[in-house]
C-alpha cells in the first residue's frame, strides 16, 4: 500500500515548481514588492555614498584643512535621514508582503481543508493538518517578508562596494578580498549544515509534543494505574533527545559563527598592512584607507545574511512544497457536471452491490445490496468491525463506494450536488462532535433558520430538555473547553437533536445512544419514534433496546448483508441476529 | 527567572568561567581596533613599515584568540541553557502528571500541552539563541565604551550625548513591541483554535454543509491576525532604521569633535578613525540586544505561564508521613462521604462498606454521582468530608502510587496510547511477558479483534485509538486491567459499547477478573449488575436503596422500577 501513490497523501512539490508558485503569490503583491526592491536599491546607494562622503571629509577637510567640515557633515546627516525613511519604508513594505502571503496561504489551506474528503482526515493527524496552516507557514513569511529582498539587497551591496573599492585601488581591493571567499564558503556551509539540524530539532520537539499530548489526554489512565514514572521516563528520554539535537546544532554554530565574525579581521589586517604601506608611499590617502575599512565592514552582514537566507529559503520552500502538494494534489470529492435534484416527498435509500475499501486496504464492504423504503426505519446490526459505520458513511458521501452505487430517491449520490445531498442526509456520528459555541447555536448548527419551537421539539425527542435547564445559562450555556463539558451521553443527545432540527429526510444514526444510560435510552426510544415519523432512517447499534425503534433489522457480517427481516422473525429464525441478541430476549 | 537559576546549581563556576571567556571575546573585538589605531599612528603616520608589520601580526593573533573564545562561549552557553530547559521541561511534566483530575477537567488539554511545548520552546529559544547574544553584547557594550574612553576620553564623552536618546528609543521599542507581540500571540492563538476545532469537527462541518460559515469565521480571524502582524511589523520597521540613524548622528558628532581636537593637536588621526569604528561596536550591541529583547519577552511571558502550572498545588497531596501500602486485602469503606465539584455537593454523606473480594454494583440514573463515587475510591479526588478507607487505612495517609498500583480502572471511553495493541495491554505492567499479554488478550477476546487486523497484537494503534471502534478499545482496556492484576477493580460502564456476543464473552471473563478482588461496577445491564454481592441505588448523591438483587426486587422502590425498565430495555418487545 505505501508504494502506491496515495490520493490523499501526494508527494511534496520540488523546489522549482514550489518557487514558481510562491513567485505567483508574490506577484499578486507586486506593487509592494517592486517598491521594496526599488527602496532596497536606494538604500544600497545611500549606504555606499555615506562612506564616500566621509572619505572626502577626512581627506579634504580634517587632514588637509582645504574645506570646512560642516558641508560634509550636513550631507551625511541629510543622507542618513533619507536612509532612515527609505529603510523604514523598505522593511515595512516587504514585511507586509510576507504577512499577506502567510495569511493568503493559510486561507488557501483552510478553504481546501473544508473541501478535503474524509479519507484525507483518516490519513493525517489533526496536529499535522493544524501545523501546516500555522507554524509551518512562518518560514514562508520570513523568507518572503525578509529574506527575498534582503538577499537581493545583499547582492546589490556586495556589487556596489566591490565597484567602489576597485575604482579606488584595484590592487588593494584584490588583497582585501582575501576574506570574502572564506566568509561566503563558511556562510553557505553553515546554512547547509544547520538546516537539517534545525529540522531535526523540530521533529524531536514534535515527539515531545506527542508524548505530552498523550499523557495529558490519557492522564486518568496514567494515574489510575500509577504509571506516572513510565510516562515521565518516556517524556524525559524525548526531552533529552531535543537537548542533544539542540546542542548538536550549537556545536555547528560554534564552529561557524565565530569564523563569520572574525574572518573580516583578515581583510582589515590586509587594509592596514597593504593600505598602510600605500599610504606611507603616498599612493593612498588616509581617507581612502578609512573608506576601504568602512566598506569592508559594511560587507560582512550582507555576506552573512546570504547564508541565513539560503537556509531560510530551503526551509520555506520545503514547507511551501508540502502545502502546495496538498493544495493541488488532493482532489475534493468530484461534483457532477449536470447535477440532478432529489425528488420531493419521502425518499428511499438503496445500496446496489456496494463495495468499499479504505485507501488501498482490504474491502470492508463486499457487495452490499439493501433497499430501505421511504419512511422505513432500519437497524444495521453486526459485530464490531463488520462495516456498519463504513456503510453509513457512504450516505452523506463521506466516501464514494469503490464498486456499485448508492441511490437516494433513485438518484445516485454522485449525481446530485454534495450540498443538496447533505441537506437531506442528517448524520449523528459515533463520537459526537460539538462546537465551542452555545448549546443553542450547536442545536441550530444544521439549520440556522429553524424556529425555536422546532428546536424544542427536537430537544424533547432527543432528551436534551432533561438537562438543558439545569445548565448554568440554559440553552445559552457555552459548550466545550471554554464552557461546560457535557458528559458523553449528553453530547450524544445534543448531536441527535441537532440532526433532528435539520429536517433532513434521511437520518443516519451511528450508534447514537451508546453513551446514554439504558434508562434514559428507554425513554428516548419511546419519544424518538414519533419524531422520526416519515423519515427514512438507518441506525447502527449494538443494543437491542435501540433496535426497537426499527421496523426491520439487517445483519452485516464481513461486509455483506446476511440477514434481513423483522427483529421478531429474525430471533425466531435463530440465525446471526439471534446469535447477536438472542439471549437478551430469552431473559424476558 | 529564579526558577531557572535552580537548574544551574553546581555549574556556577562554569558559568563564571564562561563570563570570563565572554569578556575575553569582547576585549579581543575592541582591542583589535586599539591595535589599528597604533598601526595608523605609529606605523603609517611615522612611515615605520616594520612597526606596521608587527602590529598587524599581533592584530591577527588577537582575532584568532577571539575566534576561539567565541566558539567556546557559544557552545558553553548552549550547554548551560539546555541543561536548564531540560530540567524545566522534566519538572513541569512531573508536576503536571502529579496534578489531580480536577485540574485536567477544568483546564483544557490544549492549554496544558502548550505550556509543555510552545512555552518551554520559547524559553529554550531564549536560552540557546538569545543567551549567547545577550551575554556577548551585555559584555561588549561597556567594553566598547571603555575602549572608546581609553582611545580618547573627550571623544568618548560624545557617546554619552547619543546614548540617552538611544536608550529612550530602545525603551519605547521594548514597551511598544511587547504590547504588540502579546496581542499578536493572542490573535494567532485564536486563529489556531478555530482551525483546530474545524479540523477536529470536520466530519460534522461537512455533513451539515457549514463550510461557508466556517470559512467566513476564519476569514475574519485571519484578517484580524494579519492586521495585527502588520502593526507589529511597523514598530519593528521603525526601530532598526532609527538605531542606524542615531549611529550616523554619533559618527557626525565624532567627526566634528575630532576635527577641532585634531586642529588643536590634541588628537591623532588614528585615534579619530578608531573612534569611528569603536562607535559602531557601541551601537551594534544595542541593535542586537533589541533583537534578543523580543525573544526575552516571549520567553518571560512563557515562563509566567509555566509558573502558573508549577504553582498549581496538587490537590491530592501525599501527606508527609504517608506510608507505603502493602498488598491490600481489599476491604473498602466509604465513611459518610461528602463531595462537591463546585458549590453544589454531588455526594451527600454516602456510606458503603465492601468486604475483601466483594463486588458492589452502583446503579441509578446518569448524573446521580456514581462515577464520582468511583473516582473517590481511586483517590482521584479527596472527599470534602468523611473518609475513604482501604483495609482500615484512610487513603489520605498512604503513598498514592503504592495504592494505585493495586487499582484497576476501566472507563466507558477508554484512552489508548500510540504504540501497538500489545503495548497498550502492557501499559499497566511494563515487565509482563509476551505470554502474559497474549493470555490477557485471549481472556477478554482481544485476540479475536487482533486477528482481523494486520500485525495482530502488534497492530499499530494511533494516538487516542482512532481506527479502532469504541468496542475494540474497551476490550483492549479490559485486557489492560486484567494484566495489571489489581486488588481493587473499578468498571465504569465498561461494556456499554460492546456487541452482545462479545459482551457475553466478557461477562465470562469478568467472572475470572472479579474473582478474589474487590470490585465496584457501574452498569446498566441487569446481567452485569446481578453478579454483585450488594447493589446500591444512588439518586441525587444519596443512597436510596441497597441490598441483593432478590431483596431489592422484593421491596417497592427505585430498583424495582429500574429493574423493570432495565429488563424491558434488554429484552425488548421485538414482537
Amino acid at each position: 500500500m505505501p508504494d502506491r501513490a496515495n490520493p490523499v497523501d501526494p508527494p511534496d512539490l520540488g523546489l522549482l515548481p514550489t518557487f514558481r508558485r510562491l513567485l505567483r503569490l508574490w506577484w499578486a503583491e507586486r506593487r509592494l514588492g517592486l517598491l521594496g526592491l526599488a527602496l532596497a536599491f536606494c538604500y544600497t546607494l545611500i549606504s555606499i555614498a555615506i562612506p564616500l562622503i566621509s572619505q572626502r571629509a577626512i581627506d579634504d577637510s580634517i587632514v588637509s584643512h582645504e574645506n570646512p567640515l560642516w558641508p560634509y557633515v550636513m550631507a551625511i546627516a541629510a543622507l542618513a535621514t533619507l536612509r532612515f525613511v527609505v529603510n523604514f519604508s523598505r522593511r515595512f513594505a516587504t514585511a507586509r508582503i510576507g504577512i499577506r502571503i502567510e495569511a493568503r496561504m493559510r486561507e488557501l489551506l483552510y478553504t481546501a481543508y473544508l473541501r478535503f474528503p474524509r479519507a484525507f482526515y483518516d490519513r493525517h493527524a489533526t496536529g499535522q493538518v493544524l501545523s501546516r496552516a500555522t507554524n509551518d507557514l512562518y518560514p514562508i513569511r520570513y523568507f518572503i517578508g525578509w529574506g527575498l529582498v534582503q538577499g537581493m539587497q545583499s547582492v546589490m551591496m556586495i556589487i556596489g562596494a566591490a565597484i567602489v573599492l576597485v575604482l579606488v585601488d584595484p590592487q588593494l581591493a584584490l588583497y582585501t578580498a582575501v576574506a570574502m571567499p572564506p566568509i561566503t564558503v563558511l556562510a553557505l556551509r553553515f546554512a547547509r549544515r544547520v538546516s537539517p539540524l534545525s529540522r531535526r530539532v523540530q521533529e524531536r520537539k514534535g515527539d515531545v509534543t506527542e508524548t505530552a499530548d498523550e499523557a495529558v489526554v490519557g492522564i486518568e489512565m496514567v494515574q489510575a494505574f500509577g504509571r506516572e514514572d513510565d510516562v515521565r521516563g518516556r517524556f524525559g528520554t524525548r526531552a533529552e533527545a531535543v537537548r542533544d539535537t539542540v546542542l548538536e546544532q550549537a556545536g555547528v554554530e560554534a564552529r561557524h559563527l565565530p569564523g563569520l565574525y572574525y574572518l573580516p579581521s583578515l581583510s582589515i589586517a590586509a587594509v592596514v598592512y597593504f593600505g598602510g604601506k600605500a599610504v606611507i608611499n603616498g599612493e593612498l590617502s588616509i581617507g581612502q584607507f578609512v573608506l576601504f575599512e568602512t566598506l569592508l565592514l559594511q560587507l560582512v552582514w550582507p555576506l552573512e545574511a546570504l547564508g541565513w537566507i539560503t537556509n531560510l529559503a530551503q526551509r520555506a520552500l520545503a514547507s511551501a512544497g508540502r502545502s502546495f502538494a496538498w493544495l493541488e494534489g488532493i482532489a475534493p470529492l468530484p461534483e457532477p457536471e449536470s447535477p440532478v435534484h432529489l425528488p420531493r416527498g419521502p425518499i428511499d435509500v438503496r445500496f446496489e452491490d456496494v463495495y468499499f475499501a479504505y485507501g488501498g486496504e482490504n474491502d470492508v464492504l463486499e457487495g452490499v445490496d439493501l433497499e430501505i423504503a421511504a419512511g422505513e426505519i432500519v437497524a444495521i446490526c453486526g459485530p464490531t468491525g463488520s462495516g456498519k459505520t463504513s456503510l453509513l458513511n457512504l450516505l452523506p458521501r463521506f466516501y464514494d463506494p469503490t464498486g456499485g452505487r448508492v441511490r437516494i430517491g433513485g438518484v445516485d449520490t454522485r449525481d446530485t450536488t454534495i450540498a443538496e445531498l447533505r441537506t437531506d442526509v442528517a448524520l449523528v456520528t459515533q463520537r459526537p462532535v460539538l462546537f465551542s459555541v452555545t448549546l443553542r447555536e450547536n442545536l441550530l448548527f444544521g439549520q440556522e433558520t429553524a424556529s425555536w419551537d422546532e428546536v424544542l421539539a427536537a430537544c424533547e425527542a432527543a432528551g436534551v430538555d432533561a438537562f438543558a435547564d439545569d445548565l448554568p445559562e440554559g440553552y445559552d450555556t457555552l459548550i466545550g473547553e471554554r464552557g461546560v463539558n457535557l458528559s458523553g451521553g449528553q453530547r450524544q443527545r445534543v448531536a441527535l437533536a441537532r440532526a433532528l432540527v435539520t429536517g433532513a429526510r434521511v437520518v443516519v444514526l451511528d450508534d447514537p445512544l451508546s453513551a446514554v444510560d439504558t434508562l434514559t435510552e428507554r425513554r428516548l426510544v419511546k419519544r424518538l419514534r414519533p419524531a422520526l415519523e416519515g423519515k427514512t432512517v438507518l441506525i447502527a447499534t449494538q443494543r437491542l433496546s435501540t433496535i426497537e425503534l426499527a421496523g426491520r433489522a439487517v445483519v452485516l457480517r464481513d461486509g455483506r448483508v446476511i440477514e434481513s427481516g423483522r427483529p421478531v422473525d429474525l430471533i425466531r429464525a435463530g440465525g446471526a441476529f439471534a446469535e447477536l441478541f438472542g439471549d437478551e430476549v430469552v431473559a424476558a | 527567572m529564579r526558577r531557572l537559576g535552580r537548574y544551574l546549581q553546581g555549574r556556577k563556576l562554569w558559568l563564571a568561567a564562561l563570563l570570563l571567556v565572554g569578556t575575553g571575546n569582547a576585549a579581543a573585538q575592541t582591542g583589535g581596533w586599539l591595535l589599528v589605531r597604533n598601526a595608523i599612528d605609529k606605523g603609517i603616520r611615522d612611515g615605520n613599515e616594520h612597526h606596521l608589520t608587527v602590529v598587524v601580526v599581533i592584530y591577527l593573533c588577537v582575532a584568532a584568540a577571539g575566534w576561539l573564545l567565541q566558539a567556546v562561549l557559544i557552545r558553553g552557553l548552549a550547554g548551560l541553557g539546555q541543561r536548564m530547559v531540560l530540567g524545566l521541561r522534566r519538572d513541569l511534566f512531573d508536576h503536571l502528571t502529579g496534578l489531580s483530575l480536577r485540574y485536567f477537567s477544568q483546564q483544557k488539554a490544549g492549554w496544558i500541552i502548550a505550556r509543555l511545548t510552545s512555552d518551554v520552546d520559547a524559553v529554550s529559544d531564549v536560552l540557546s539563541q538569545g543567551l549567547p547574544t545577550l551575554v556577548a553584547n551585555v559584555i561588549l557594550l561597556p567594553t566598547a565604551v571603555i575602549a572608546l574612553l581609553i582611545a580618547d576620553w573627550r571623544l568618548g564623552l560624545v557617546v554619552f550625548g547619543v546614548v540617552p536618546p538611544t536608550l529612550i528609543l530602545t525603551r519605547w521599542f521594548q514597551k511598544a513591541s511587547h504590547v504588540a507581540q502579546v496581542e499578536t500571540r493572542n490573535r494567532i492563538a485564536i486563529v489556531t483554535a478555530q482551525i483546530a476545532e474545524s479540523v477536529a469537527g470536520m466530519a460534522v462541518v461537512q455533513a451539515f454543509n457549514r463550510e461557508r460559515t466556517f470559512q467566513a469565521q476564519f476569514d475574519g480571524l485571519n484578517a484580524a491576525n494579519r492586521e495585527q502582524n502588520v502593526y507589529t511589523q511597523k514598530i519593528f520597521s521603525v526601530f532598526f532604521p532609527s538605531i542606524e540613524f542615531l549611529g550616523v548622528v554619533a559618527t557626525c558628532a565624532v567627526l566634528f569633535a575630532g576635527n577641532s581636537l585634531l586642529s588643536s593637536r590634541l588628537l591623532t588621526i588614528g585615534t579619530l578613525i578608531t573612534a569611528l569604528y569603536l562607535l559602531q561596536l557601541v551601537f551594534q550591541p544595542l541593535q542586537e540586544l533589541s533583537d534578543v529583547y523580543g525573544q526575552l519577552q516571549s520567553g518571560a511571558a512563557a515562563m509566567v505561564k509555566i509558573a502558573t502550572v508549577l504553582d498549581e498545588e496538587p490537590e491530592i497531596r501525599e501527606a508527609r508521613d504517608a506510608r507505603e501500602l502493602p498488598r491490600i486485602e481489599g476491604d473498602l469503606d466509604l465513611d459518610h462521604v461528602v463531595f462537591a465539584y463546585g458549590a453544589e455537593p454531588v455526594l451527600h454523606g454516602v456510606a458503603i462498606h465492601v468486604p475483601p473480594g466483594g463486588c458492589l454494583a452502583l446503579v441509578g440514573e446518569s448524573g446521580g454521582g456514581k462515577s464520582t463515587l468511583a473516582r473517590l475510591v481511586g483517590r482521584f479526588y479527596d472527599p470534602d468530608r468523611g473518609a475513604v478507607r482501604v483495609d482500615g487505612v484512610d487513603l489520605r495517609d498512604v503513598k498514592l502510587r503504592s495504592y494505585r498500583r493495586q487499582l484497576g480502572v476501566v472507563l466507558q471511553d477508554p484512552f489508548l496510547f500510540s504504540g501497538t495493541i500489545a503495548s497498550n495491554i502492557r501499559f499497566a505492567k511494563p515487565d509482563a511477558t509476551d505470554e502474559e499479554v497474549e493470555a490477557a488478550a485471549a481472556a477478554v477476546g482481544v485476540d479475536r479483534v487482533a486477528a482481523r487486523l494486520s500485525g495482530g497484537l502488534e497492530h499499530a494503534v494511533r494516538e487516542g485509538g482512532s481506527g479502532l471502534s469504541a468496542g475494540e478499545r474497551q476490550l483492549i482496556s479490559l485486557a489492560r486491567a486484567l494484566l495489571a492484576d489489581p486488588r481493587i477493580l473499578i468498571l465504569d460502564e465498561a461494556t456499554s459499547n460492546i456487541d452482545r456476543p462479545t459482551e457475553v464473552l466478557i461477562e465470562r471473563a469478568l467472572d475470572r477478573l472479579l474473582h478474589g478482588r474487590t470490585s465496584i461496577i457501574i452498569a446498566h445491564r441487569l446481567s452485569t449488575v446481578r453478579r454483585a454481592d450488594e447493589i446500591v441505588v444512588i439518586e441525587h448523591g444519596r443512597i436510596v436503596q441497597r441490598g441483593t438483587e432478590a431483596e431489592l426486587l422484593r421491596e417497592e422502590g427505585s430498583f424495582r422500577r429500574l429493574a423493570h425498565d432495565l429488563a424491558e430495555g434488554e429484552t425488548a418487545r421485538v414482537a
